[in-house]
């Protein structure tokens, strides 16, 4: 499944590229027509769009970092957003408290989710099944509670860290949407060029043998702690990268954005698009995400029933388990 | 020391709601090696319905306590039937994504119908004998027994106690002396050979729900005497209580009442410690025993299930 240039694949990549030009046309449009017609076009705003999208690109990310552990090597991660709060929490801390560059702080934040992802994937080598989702679960929890409560590390109770300063390069400072956009694009193509090559690599093909069947996988030589110690390493990493982009993204962060909801948010995306495939994840990320901010209350739905959308997110995990186990995006096998 | 025993009592009557939760979780695992998360959402609307039965039917809380024990096992069932039965033959990490799914859907069916505000059963709808006191004037303890350093145990944690020892017992029994129970068994020890044997296993599997959920639906309604009524509290309890049967052995039921009270006991004193920490004792347990003894405190070393 090599990608060519096709002029179909030109012209995708063209419309990613050119996502936030249009969006801001959209802006200048309903501007020029206000200020020169005086009327007011029912258009949603751009930049708010942009936004959105933005978002949608970290849970892509996340997505696809999940889909690693929970796809390639079959073992159901049930504490995913706790490499997303060590990444946040790792680049935000550096960057708010003690003044790290963003370009420094990233990287750190990238290798100490790896760490954790190895600290936490040792003792749980030998775990299968529900008692690897149990520990996961577990460990995310733990995480979570460190951080709303050892408030002389994170410096406000609840997890809040405050004024994350934003990203420079050459002295400009990336705040704007538009930035934001093309930065989580940069890391989502690394991201999937780099899960891509592995999953095409013998490091792919020895995940795969360990889903199918640890014993047969062991017997042929390959070595299932190394292997399954990589995957750890690499999900957690992508993980951090996420949680260290939304840090600078979102400004200020609080425990509440990496709780164990959000690590099903996330199994969600990858349950839907289809376990093992990097393509289901992205689209499952594109679905939900897109979905989930439609559903926040005070958009479609009335504010009151903001939480309705958790119960659609329940119900899609039930369906598709029941009716379409192999996700949306992949062939019936 | 008088502190000492105070959280002691505290520990047990928390412990004694623990292992009536656990006790749903360990059944459904012993039988379908299933981790039923939905099963705290059974429990938390257990606290629900009893609420509703009390304060919109205006039923007394003694009427109000078993319909709602039937309300959850019917629930208890219709999950079974509906999202785990076409799942039986399927990856087990299906049904326990289902099981999730469920939780998440409940969770948020509960917020949506009765907002996520925290909600306490009015006190004229609880039994005279319910509400403790000690009256300012004269001193005198009303509805509860002293403890040491002037701190009281109300009649209710008495009766909570006493309910959770009393339901165990007559699990047990029922488990070891009856026919069902040992269907029950039968299917636990294989589920293949029971149906061969004759046994409806389907039947069996859709009984051990109902009990396991009436009993979490009583752990409900004593929480909400207690403490307070609300949507999260299916999860929070429910992990602890999870942890309790994780601590026991999970498919153990003698194990899911002793973790029921070593977790309930841990979580008193651990509060003590650290306030902010008080959940994390139940996960640091439940982390320790699956890396240490998976089995748990009382269940045999199984060889590894596929």
């Amino acid at each position: 499944m090599r990608d060519k240039l096709t002029p179909k694949n030109i012209g995708i990549s063209l419309i990613i590229l050119l996502v936030p030009a249009f969006m801001y046309l959209i802006d200048a449009f309903a501007l020029y027509v206000s200020s020169n017609y005086g009327v007011m076009l029912p258009l949603p705003s751009g930049d708010y769009i942009l936004r959105i999208i933005v978002q949608a690109g970290v849970y892509i990310l996340l997505a696809v970092g999940l889909n690693i552990v929970c796809g390639d090597t079959g073992l159901l991660d049930l504490g995913y957003a706790g490499f997303y709060l060590i990444g946040g929490y790792t680049a935000g801390l550096l960057m708010a408290r003690l003044g790290f560059s963003y370009w420094i702080a990233l990287p750190l934040a990238v290798l100490n989710g790896a760490l954790w992802g190895l600290l936490r994937g040792i003792p749980t080598l030998r775990l299968t099944g529900d008692y690897f989702a149990i520990v996961t679960f577990g460990f995310a929890e733990l995480l979570v509670q460190v951080v709303k409560n050892e408030i002389w590390l994170i410096g406000g109770p609840n997890g809040f860290v405050n004024n994350i300063p934003p990203v420079t390069i050459f002295g400009i400072e990336l705040f704007q949407n538009w930035h934001h956009y093309y930065h989580i694009l940069i890391l989502i193509l690394l991201t999937v060029f780099i899960t891509y090559r592995l999953k095409e690599s013998r490091v792919g093909r020895a995940w795969t043998a360990i889903r199918e069947d640890e014993q047969a996988a062991e017997s042929m030589g390959i070595n299932l702690s190394r292997y399954k110690s990589l995957a750890f390493a690499v999900s957690a990493a992508v993980g951090a990268l996420g949680g260290g982009f939304i840090a600078q993204f979102q400004v200020n962060i609080s425990a509440k954005l990496f709780d164990f909801w959000e690590s099903i948010f996330i199994l969600c995306m990858v349950v839907l698009g289809g376990t093992g495939s990097i393509r289901g994840s992205i689209i499952g990320a594109a679905i939900l995400a897109t979905l989930g901010e439609l559903l926040r209350g005070g958009n479609i739905l009335p504010s009151e029933f903001g939480g309705a959308r958790y119960l659609i997110f329940g119900v899609i995990l039930i369906v598709i388990m029941r009716f379409r186990p192999s996700g949306l995006a992949v062939k019936k096998a | 020391m008088d502190q000492f025993i105070v959280q002691l009592v505290n520990g047990l009557v928390l412990g004694g709601i623990y292992a009536l939760i656990a006790v749903g979780y360990t059944m459904v695992y012993g039988i379908i090696q299933l981790i039923n998360f939905a099963h705290g959402e059974i429990f938390m609307f257990g606290a629900y319905f009893a609420f509703v039965l009390v304060t919109v039917f205006g039923l007394p809380f003694w009427v109000a306590l078993p319909v709602s024990m039937l309300l959850c096992a019917l629930l208890g069932v219709l999950i079974d039937v509906v999202a785990y039965r076409p799942l039986r033959n399927a990856p087990r990490l299906s049904a326990l994504i289902t099981a999730i799914g469920i939780s998440l859907a409940l969770q948020n069916l509960a917020r949506l119908i009765w907002s996520a505000s925290q909600q306490s059963f009015p006190d004229e709808s609880k039994p005279k004998i319910f509400i403790s006191d000690i009256d300012v004037q004269t001193g005198a303890i009303i509805n509860a027994i002293p403890l040491p350093g002037g701190a009281i145990l109300p009649y209710r944690d008495v009766f909570i106690l006493l309910l959770a020892v009393v339901l165990m017992i007559g699990l047990n029994r029922l488990i070891y002396l009856t026919k069902i129970g040992k269907a029950m068994r039968a299917c636990a020890e294989n589920q293949t050979a029971a149906n061969l044997m004759g046994i409806n296993t389907n039947m069996v599997i859709s009984v051990t729900f109902a009990i396991g959920s009436a009993l979490g639906a009583v752990a409900g309604v004593m929480v909400g005497l207690r403490e307070v009524i609300e949507p999260t509290m299916g999860y929070y309890k429910g992990v602890a209580a999870f942890a309790a049967a994780v601590l026991g052995g999970i498919g153990n039921i003698t194990g899911a009442m002793v973790g029921g009270i070593v977790i309930g006991i841990a979580e008193t004193f651990g509060a003590d410690i650290h306030s902010g920490y008080r959940l994390a004792f139940a996960y640091v347990i439940m982390i320790l025993v699956i890396l240490i003894r998976p089995s748990g405190l009382f269940g045999k070393s199984t060889s590894k299930r596929a």
